[in-house]
């Protein structure tokens, strides 16, 4: 007797309150039904049995379904999953670098700053990923539950139901054109590295000497104030850098107007650098003098940097800017 | 039986289902008394399957039900209605022409 209230129980606490004494009673007949008027506990187990699970019964009454996200919406959850999840990260990171490159206070040894921005980081990413991860799949398992369509067949992104027409809205992306996401991180990953270097150039930039603790730093080898009365000018790249980034990612694929755009960020960014690198004032006195003693030079040591510095930096760009249109270019093959 | 063609069979025979239960409805019949009925024929039916299947095609007013407390003890008696007869008959014929394709399909398979 005990055992059948108590499986009758199991099974009508997960069910609706206004279903449940309905159910109970089906239940208990039942039970009853299958066993001889006088019966012992034993007897009861084997008719449990054959009904088995409560929770599987149970879920046989509801309507509800038994899973977080049904294949209905599956496809539509893990393709926002793919797109939500990487630009989640890569704002959290920018967000971090952001914030550690102004609230950095000069006083701290910069390799110890950039080792907790590492760790900082992976946890700001990790935690990040995992907070997006369960509110998207919160609001997938409600709209689950309540959806009131009848429809079998799964949503496509739009939530409609797919048709032909949908592959007009697909482009085409031929590999070799195609702008990969790791590119454009790696691209976002340059840009915060040098920004920092470049807020930081004074503690980070210059001459290292073997000491008691490691490696020490002995002096900087720019001139801090000057360079940093470019800022401005940097601002203006860094964003210019993170635009065509983020439109590289939206397109993803080079086109003529991405080539282009390129172009400009290429020609502005080297003509920035030639006019920060040219300033004869750039260079800490104190470090030409060390430099061209170290290597016994007789001829200005910063001029025969900057112009080596610049020769490298625009071959770079244009090199970058042919790559581009070299991309953009490419036949569709079709 | 390997487990393979365990979830095979059961997916084979979980479509008809519905058909075998409507099959046995025109007359009111209670939860055991149809599990009997049709274990007589041979479908074995899962309990927790069976029961939840009753309820949901009461919900699509496929059957009706009523609790009758004139014996020992209550009982609920399920049976179709107009409309569940209406949807058996097609069903039925539906499963018969299935069947049929079927068939000649495996016979030409065993013919080969």
């Amino acid at each position: 007797m005990r055992m059948i209230d108590l499986y009758i129980q199991e099974v009508t606490r997960r069910l609706p309150e206004k279903s449940r004494e309905d159910i109970a009673l089906e239940l208990r007949s039942t039970i009853e039904d299958m066993l001889p008027d006088e019966y012992t506990e034993e007897e009861v187990k084997p008719v449990l049995e054959k009904l088995g699970n409560p929770a599987v019964l149970a879920s046989g009454y509801l309507d509800r379904p038994m899973h977080l996200i049904g294949p209905l919406y599956f496809d539509v959850y893990i393709n926002l999953l793919k797109i939500i999840l990487p630009i989640a990260a890569v704002i959290s990171l920018i967000s971090l670098i952001a914030n550690t490159i102004f609230s950095y206070s000069g006083e701290e040894a910069v390799l110890n700053v950039l080792l907790d921005s590492i760790g900082i980081g992976i946890w700001r990413i990790l935690s990040t990923g995992i907070q997006v991860f369960f509110w998207l799949t919160v609001v997938f398992a409600i709209i689950e539950r309540t959806d009131g369509r009848k429809s079998q067949t799964p949503l496509t992104a739009c939530f409609k139901e797919w048709t032909p027409d949908d592959l007009n809205h697909i482009p085409y992306i031929p590999k070799e054109k195609a702008i990969t996401k790791v590119e454009v991180f790696l691209g976002l990953l340059w840009t915060a590295i040098w920004a920092s270097v470049y807020f930081n150039a004074a503690s980070l930039l210059g001459v290292y000497e073997k000491g008691n603790n490691g490696l020490e730093f002995v002096m900087p080898s720019l001139n801090q104030e000057v360079l940093l009365s470019y800022w401005p000018l940097v601002i203006l790249v860094i964003v210019l850098e993170i635009a065509v980034d983020m439109y590289k990612l939206r397109a993803g694929q080079w086109t003529r107007k991405i080539a282009v755009l390129n172009l400009v960020m290429q020609v502005v960014s080297s003509i920035v650098f030639i006019i920060i690198i040219s300033n004869n004032q750039l260079f800490n006195p104190a470090f030409v003098t060390y430099m061209s003693d170290l290597f016994s030079l007789t001829s200005d040591f910063d001029s025969w940097f900057s112009y080596g510095a610049i020769v490298i930096f625009v071959l770079f760009a244009a090199f970058d800017i042919y790559h581009g249109f070299r991309k953009a270019n490419l036949k569709n093959l079709k | 039986m390997s487990t393979l063609l365990n979830s095979l069979t059961t997916e084979l025979r979980r479509g008809t289902l519905t058909l075998a239960v409507l099959s046995q409805l025109r007359k009111p019949q209670y939860g055991y008394s149809l599990v009997q009925l049709l274990e007589q024929c041979g479908i074995s039916i899962e309990q927790s399957t069976l029961y939840p299947l009753l309820r949901r095609l009461e919900k699509q007013e496929l059957v009706t039900s009523s609790w009758d407390t004139t014996e020992s003890r209550p009982r609920r008696y399920y049976v179709l209605t107009p409309y569940g007869i209406e949807i058996y008959q097609q069903l039925k014929t539906e499963w018969e022409k299935t069947s049929q394709e079927l068939s000649l399909l495996l016979k030409g398979d065993e013919n080969e």
